[in-house]
C-alpha cells in the first residue's frame, strides 16, 4: 500500500516517556486531505502518536522522540523547527471541550491574533468563516459576545474545532473529540469531519471502531506501542491482514 | 437518635457562624462608642485635617490615612508583578526538582515575625536603600515630569517608600502562594489547547491561565492588601513616625494608622486623644471593608467582561 503525495510521514519513529518505550518503530504515511484514524485499546499509544505531530510533548521534559517525522519533506523533530509556527499549521482538538474563559468571538480570534494582524472587518469575516466551517454560525451568530463557556458541550467542541481551523492550518489533529459528547452531538461532529477533509488533512484518535469505520479513509490499529496494521479503512475492517487486528475489530479482544 | 445528632450539629455550627457576626458587630459598636467624643468634636473634618497635635488637642486623620493607603499601594505595585512572576516560574518554567524547595522557601517568608522584618528594615535595609536605591531612583524616575516629584528630597532611607517596600516583601509570600495554587489547578488540557494554537508560555499564562483563575488571583491580592493595610510593627520601624506632611515625595517620612496607634495608645490621655485614636481604628476598619466591597465589584465586572457564565 503506497500513498503518493504524502504530507506526513513517520520513519523509524520511536517515543519514550522517561525510560518507558511507548512507541516502537513506527513507519507510515498520511496523504493530503484524507482522514486517518488511530484505533486500539487504551494505553496502546494512539494518543501519544497524535501528540507527537504538533510536538505537544515538548512541554514535558522527560518525553522524547527519535527517528523522523516528515511534514512536507521537513523533519519536524529537528531542533530548528519553530514550534509556534508549526502549531499554527497543525491544529488540535482535545477529548473534552476546552473553551477559553472569554467570549465566543474572542475564542476564535485568539489564535488568529497570535499569527496574523487583521483589521476588524477582516477578523469579523474570519470568525464567521471559521464558525460556518464548524457548523456553529447559525447557533451563535446572535451571541458572539457571550462567554464560550455558556454553550452546550457539543457546541463547545465545535467552537474548539472552529478555533483550530480559524488559524488556517493544514492538518487537524482530533484526540477522541466525541468521547465526552452525546450521540447527536457526536454525529454532528462526524458530519463535520467529512466536510472538513476537503480542506484539511485530518488525523483522529478514537476508541469507537464504528466511528473510525464511518469517517476515516485510512486506519491504523495500534497495540502496545506498535502499529500492528495500517491500511485503507474498508480493507482493514473487512479483510484485516493480521490476526490481531481481526480479533480486535470483531470484539474478541480489547 | 441521628436526627437529634444532626440537629445538634447544625445548631452548633450555626452558633459559630452567628458568633462571628456578633463579634463583628461588637467591635463596630465598641469602636464607635469609644471614638464618639472625637466624632462629635471634629465631625467629617477629622478625615481631612493634616494636624495631629496631642498637647493642643488638635487631631486630624489625614497624615496616617494617607500613609496607610500609600504604603499599601506601593506594596501592591511591587508585590503583585513579582508574585505573578514567582507563580509563573513555579508552575510553568521551573524544573520539577526545584519546585518544592523554592515554594517552601517562599512560604517560609510568611513565617518570619513582623518585628524581625521591622528591625531588619531599619538596621540593614534602610541604610542600603538610602545609599544606593534612592539616589538611583532620583537620577532616573526623578527627572520625569509629574511623577518625578514622588522621588524628590533627601534620601533618608526610612520613609513611606521604604515602608512600602518592606510591606511588599511581607505580602509576596501570601500573594505568590495563592497564585501558584490557583495556577496549578488550571486543567492541563486547557493550557495545551492554547499551546496547540502556537502560544508561547507567556501568552498561555497571561491570556488563558490568568483569566481562568482571576477569582483566585484577585482573592490572593486582596489577602495581601488586607495584610499590608493592617501591618503594624514592621511599618512602625521604618515609616519615620512623623505627623507632618509637607511634600508629595515618597522619600519623606510619614505615619500610618497602625503606627500611630502603636506609638501613642499607651501614653494617650483619656479623653479626646484616646477617642481620636479610636476613630483612627474605626477608619481602618472602614477602609478594609471598602477594599472587600471593591474586590467583589471588580470580580463582577471581570466576569461581565468575558460575557458571563450562564
Amino acid at each position: 500500500m503506497d500513498i503518493a503525495n504524502a504530507q506526513l510521514e513517520f520513519r523509524n519513529f520511536n517515543f519514550y516517556y522517561g525510560k518507558f518505550h511507548a512507541l516502537k518503530n513506527i513507519n507510515f504515511r498520511m496523504a493530503r486531505h484524507t482522514v486517518t484514524a488511530f484505533i486500539g485499546p487504551s494505553g496502546c499509544g494512539k494518543s501519544t502518536l497524535l501528540r507527537t505531530i504538533n510536538r505537544m510533548y515538548d512541554l514535558y521534559p522527560d518525553q522524547r522522540a527519535e527517528g523522523e517525522l516528515l511534514f512536507d519533506g521537513r523533519n519536524l523533530l529537528a531542533s530548528d523547527i519553530d514550534v509556534s509556527i508549526l502549531r499554527a499549521k497543525i491544529g488540535m482538538v482535545f477529548q473534552k471541550p476546552t473553551p477559553f474563559p472569554m467570549s465566543i468571538y474572542d475564542n476564535i480570534a485568539f489564535g488568529v491574533r497570535l499569527h496574523e494582524k487583521l483589521s476588524v472587518a477582516e477578523m469579523d469575516e474570519r470568525v464567521e468563516w471559521a464558525l460556518r466551517k464548524a457548523a456553529l454560525w447559525e447557533e451563535v451568530k446572535d451571541k458572539l459576545k457571550q462567554s464560550g463557556m455558556s454553550l452546550s458541550g457539543g457546541q463547545q467542541q465545535r467552537l474548539c474545532i472552529a478555533r483550530g481551523i480559524a488559524v488556517k492550518p493544514e492538518v487537524l489533529l482530533l484526540d477522541e473529540p466525541t468521547s465526552a459528547l452525546d450521540p447527536i452531538s457526536t454525529s454532528r461532529i462526524e458530519e463535520l469531519v467529512d466536510e472538513l477533509k476537503k480542506e484539511f488533512t485530518i488525523v483522529i484518535v478514537t476508541h469507537n471502531m464504528q466511528q473510525a469505520a464511518r469517517i476515516s479513509d485510512y486506519t491504523a490499529y495500534m497495540y502496545l506501542g506498535e502499529m500492528v496494521e495500517f491500511g485503507v479503512t474498508d480493507e482493514l475492517f473487512l479483510k484485516p491482514k493480521r490476526k490481531e487486528t481481526e480479533d480486535y475489530i470483531t470484539g474478541r479482544f480489547g | 437518635m441521628t436526627k437529634l445528632g444532626d440537629r445538634l450539629f447544625s445548631g452548633v455550627a450555626r452558633s459559630f457562624a452567628v458568633l462571628t457576626l456578633v463579634l463583628l458587630a461588637g467591635i463596630i459598636v465598641a469602636l464607635t462608642v469609644a471614638s464618639w467624643p472625637s466624632i462629635q468634636a471634629y465631625g467629617i473634618g477629622f478625615l481631612f485635617s493634616p494636624e495631629w497635635n496631642p498637647p493642643m488637642e488638635k487631631f486630624g486623620a489625614l497624615v496616617p490615612v494617607y500613609g496607610t493607603l500609600v504604603t499599601a499601594l506601593i506594596a501592591l505595585v511591587i508585590a503583585v508583578p513579582v508574585s505573578f512572576g514567582i507563580a509563573l516560574f513555579l508552575t510553568e518554567l521551573s524544573p520539577r526538582w526545584l519546585r518544592r524547595p523554592l515554594g517552601t522557601a517562599i512560604e517560609l517568608l510568611a513565617a518570619i515575625p513582623s518585628i524581625v522584618y521591622g528591625m531588619w528594615g531599619l538596621l540593614v535595609f534602610a541604610p542600603i536603600f538610602a545609599q544606593y536605591v534612592q539616589p538611583a531612583l532620583q537620577n532616573t524616575l526623578g527627572h520625569l515630569p509629574l511623577i518625578g516629584r514622588l522621588f524628590a528630597g533627601p534620601p533618608l532611607g526610612i520613609g513611606l517608600l521604604c515602608a512600602g517596600v518592606i510591606l511588599a516583601i511581607m505580602i509576596i509570600p501570601y500573594i505568590a502562594s495563592v497564585m501558584r495554587d490557583v495556577f496549578e489547578v488550571t486543567p492541563a488540557m486547557l493550557k495545551e489547547s492554547a499551546y496547540g494554537l502556537g502560544c508561547t508560555t507567556w501568552e498561555v499564562v497571561w491570556r488563558v491561565v490568568l483569566p481562568y483563575t482571576k477569582t483566585g488571583v484577585v482573592g490572593g491580592v486582596m489577602l495581601g492588601l488586607g495584610r499590608a493595610l493592617g501591618e503594624t510593627m514592621a511599618v512602625t520601624f521604618v515609616i519615620g513616625n512623623t505627623n507632618f506632611l509637607s511634600t508629595a515625595s515618597l522619600f519623606a517620612p510619614g505615619n500610618s494608622i497602625t503606627s500611630a496607634l502603636a506609638n501613642e495608645f499607651a501614653e494617650a490621655d483619656p479623653g479626646l486623644h484616646t477617642a481620636a485614636l479610636m476613630e483612627l481604628g474605626l477608619i481602618l476598619f472602614v477602609i478594609t471593608l471598602c477594599v472587600l466591597v471593591v474586590s467583589k465589584l471588580l470580580l463582577q465586572r471581570l466576569s461581565k467582561g468575558e460575557g458571563g457564565r450562564s
